[in-house]
């Protein structure tokens, strides 16, 4: 009985903190929504310049009842899923065997930051056409961005672990597994999570890059095909449907921030 | 008296130092955006100002290399007089409230085509039928052009299988990714026959008659400032002359304008002689109202545009030269 009414309380109390967190954020949507409706209101700026909130609003209406925002929206979302999991798959991999291998960084590093100095919109083209103009190459073009902040994250993350305590889990004759399992990957997970926060954004960011050069569908289409019909509107609808997306990603990472870092705390 | 001298010369210096700053201000600063590059397209700007042609209208071209829709929004908010734009962009800028009129046709002839290689067998519009068609992007010209050429048949879009491969048609169609790809006619036929390739190209111009490249102002400007209109009208027309005429001096004016390019570039200078034959006509600027109304059913047929529109308030014809 107490136990339950402790479950209740607990619950409430959460319910109460997540209607505090909310309430600002609500108020400072009302205020830039208002302050954005004036500015187009009064200052008679033209729709295609800027529309208005209630414009974009009841623009958003039509491509969700049509159903296009979805369909797009799921393009987009399923090639940034799918180039964050190449992307964090293979600089978690990398970044492990640079934090362990000096060779392995010699070698390796050079080439790993001269591929962030290539800007992807100009390689774009070619990955189209060694790739086709498909998912792979959106995802790709995705993966590539999100690669390098989680491979700098990783290695940094996995070369903070103290020294004292790796002595200290080689004189309890850990394995190579537990060492990672038990040491490596919770000392270096905050960091990690940290990477990941910038590659669930910048992950959106690569997907629409691929949708603008080769634009057939997702969102990075919709907003193009808005742009050359000067439907500034839906321009504006297909931006903050990536930012929500984006936004949710972080949320996403955060909360697993939350959940396994639980013990910092 | 060598007080006086060096008084005389301080200011003569100071006078010849003034003259060109009061010269060039007399000229009406002019930022006009065109497509993207610098490219041998654009040759009648580069000889027009060469020449000369826009100060004596009073005219100081700068020009201003961006996107198509970027220009066309400058020149609706009126923030700049003057853009080059394709015909299809007028209707969709007028059908959202962009006080946007099209001046003067520079292209007579939309320059949308479909290229294929000569052993695919692809030679007419219904051969595309049930073919794989590379196209850059499902907007713009090249993806109007192609719906245009595709009504003229009476082709069901859905009976072509269409697949986006950027502005990579040249690759792709060596490459075999696809069997056909939509181009401009006078380009990417001009690259791969330069590369050894035969190739059929079927031209949007040779079934359709629609509103193509030309100068666009808005209405504050033809209400406001029209002998600005003209002029700038006279000058484009004037070097459109020129370059028809003498292709040689304009691959070398080209060459002052366009970073990179090669004295005597064969492709480029086939690609000039390709465009040569879009600008010319019986009556150089004018538009057909036929062009705008075939423009605006092929952009009512793909649902680019349903709401009322007069398409005779998109274009005039009224400030060209008599």
């Amino acid at each position: 009985m107490a136990n339950r009414n402790n479950s209740k309380i607990h619950a409430s109390r959460v319910r109460k903190s997540v209607v505090l967190r909310l309430i600002p954020i609500a108020a400072a949507v009302i205020v830039c929504g208002t302050v954005w409706q004036a500015v187009s209101g009064f200052t008679g700026v033209p729709a295609f310049i800027l529309p208005g909130p209630l414009v974009v609003a009841g623009r958003l209406a039509g491509v969700l009842a049509n159903g296009s925002l979805i369909r797009h929206s799921l393009i987009t979302l399923g090639e940034v899923l799918a180039g964050m999991a190449a992307g964090v798959g293979s600089a978690a991999f990398l970044g492990y065997l640079l934090s362990k291998s000096r060779l392995a960084e010699q070698i390796l590093a050079p080439y790993i930051v001269a591929t962030q100095a290539i800007p992807v919109v100009a390689i774009a083209p070619l990955l189209f056409i060694w790739l086709g103009s498909g998912f792979a190459s959106k995802v790709l073009i995705c993966a590539l961005i999100v690669f390098f902040p989680v491979l700098v994250n990783t290695v940094i993350g996995l070369r903070s672990v103290s020294s004292n305590l790796h002595e200290l889990m080689r004189s309890l004759g850990a394995t190579r597994w537990q060492n990672f399992r038990h040491l490596e990957l919770p000392a270096a997970l905050p960091v990690l999570l940290g990477g990941l926060k910038i590659g669930a954004t910048l992950s959106v960011i690569g997907a629409v890059v691929g949708e603008f050069i080769a634009p057939d569908r997702g969102l990075g289409f919709l907003i193009s095909v808005a742009r050359g019909q000067y439907d500034t509107a839906l321009v504006f609808v297909g931006v903050f449907s990536l930012v929500t997306m984006a936004l949710a990603l972080y949320g996403l990472v955060a909360w697993a921030e939350n959940r396994f870092l639980a013990w910092r705390d | 008296m060598k007080r006086i001298f060096i008084i005389i010369s301080v200011c003569t210096a100071l006078l010849a130092a003034c003259a060109p700053a009061a010269e060039k201000s007399a000229l009406q600063a002019v930022r006009l955006p065109m497509g993207y590059i610098p490219n041998v397209q654009f040759a009648p700007f580069y000889v027009a100002a060469e020449k000369g042609y826009f100060n004596e209208e009073g005219i100081a071209i700068d020009f201003d290399y961006k996107f198509e829709t970027d220009g066309v929004t400058l020149v609706g908010a009126g923030e700049l007089p003057f853009a080059m734009v394709s015909g299809e962009q007028v209707p969709l800028a007028r059908a959202q409230g962009l006080p946007v009129v099209y001046a003067m046709a520079w292209w007579h002839g939309y320059p949308v085509a479909v290229a294929a290689l000569e052993e695919s067998g692809i030679r007419t519009v219904e051969d595309l039928k049930g073919k794989k068609v590379g196209i850059p992007i499902l907007a713009g010209a090249s993806y109007i052009g192609f719906r245009a050429l595709l009504n003229t048949a009476g082709i069901d879009p859905e009976e072509v299988n269409l697949d986006v491969i950027g502005y990579n048609q040249v690759e792709a169609l060596v490459g075999g990714q696809v069997d056909a790809v939509v181009v401009y006619a006078n380009n990417e036929p001009v690259q791969l026959a330069a590369r050894g390739y035969k190739v059929n190209v079927i031209r949007v111009v040779d079934f359709v008659n629609l509103a193509s490249n030309g100068l666009l102002t808005n209405e504050r400007t033809l209400a406001e400032n029209p002998e600005l209109v003209r002029g700038m009208i006279r000058a484009i027309l004037h070097g459109v002359e020129d370059a028809i005429a003498d292709p040689d001096e304009t691959y070398r004016i080209c060459r002052g304008y366009i970073e990179g390019l090669a004295e005597d570039d064969p492709i480029q200078k086939q690609v000039l002689a390709e465009t040569r034959a879009f600008w010319k006509s019986d009556r150089p600027g004018w538009s057909e109202l036929a062009a705008w109304q075939n423009m605006e059913a092929t952009l009512r047929s793909m649902g680019l545009l349903s709401g009322e529109l007069d398409i005779t308030r998109a274009f005039t014809n009224d400030f060209l030269p008599e």
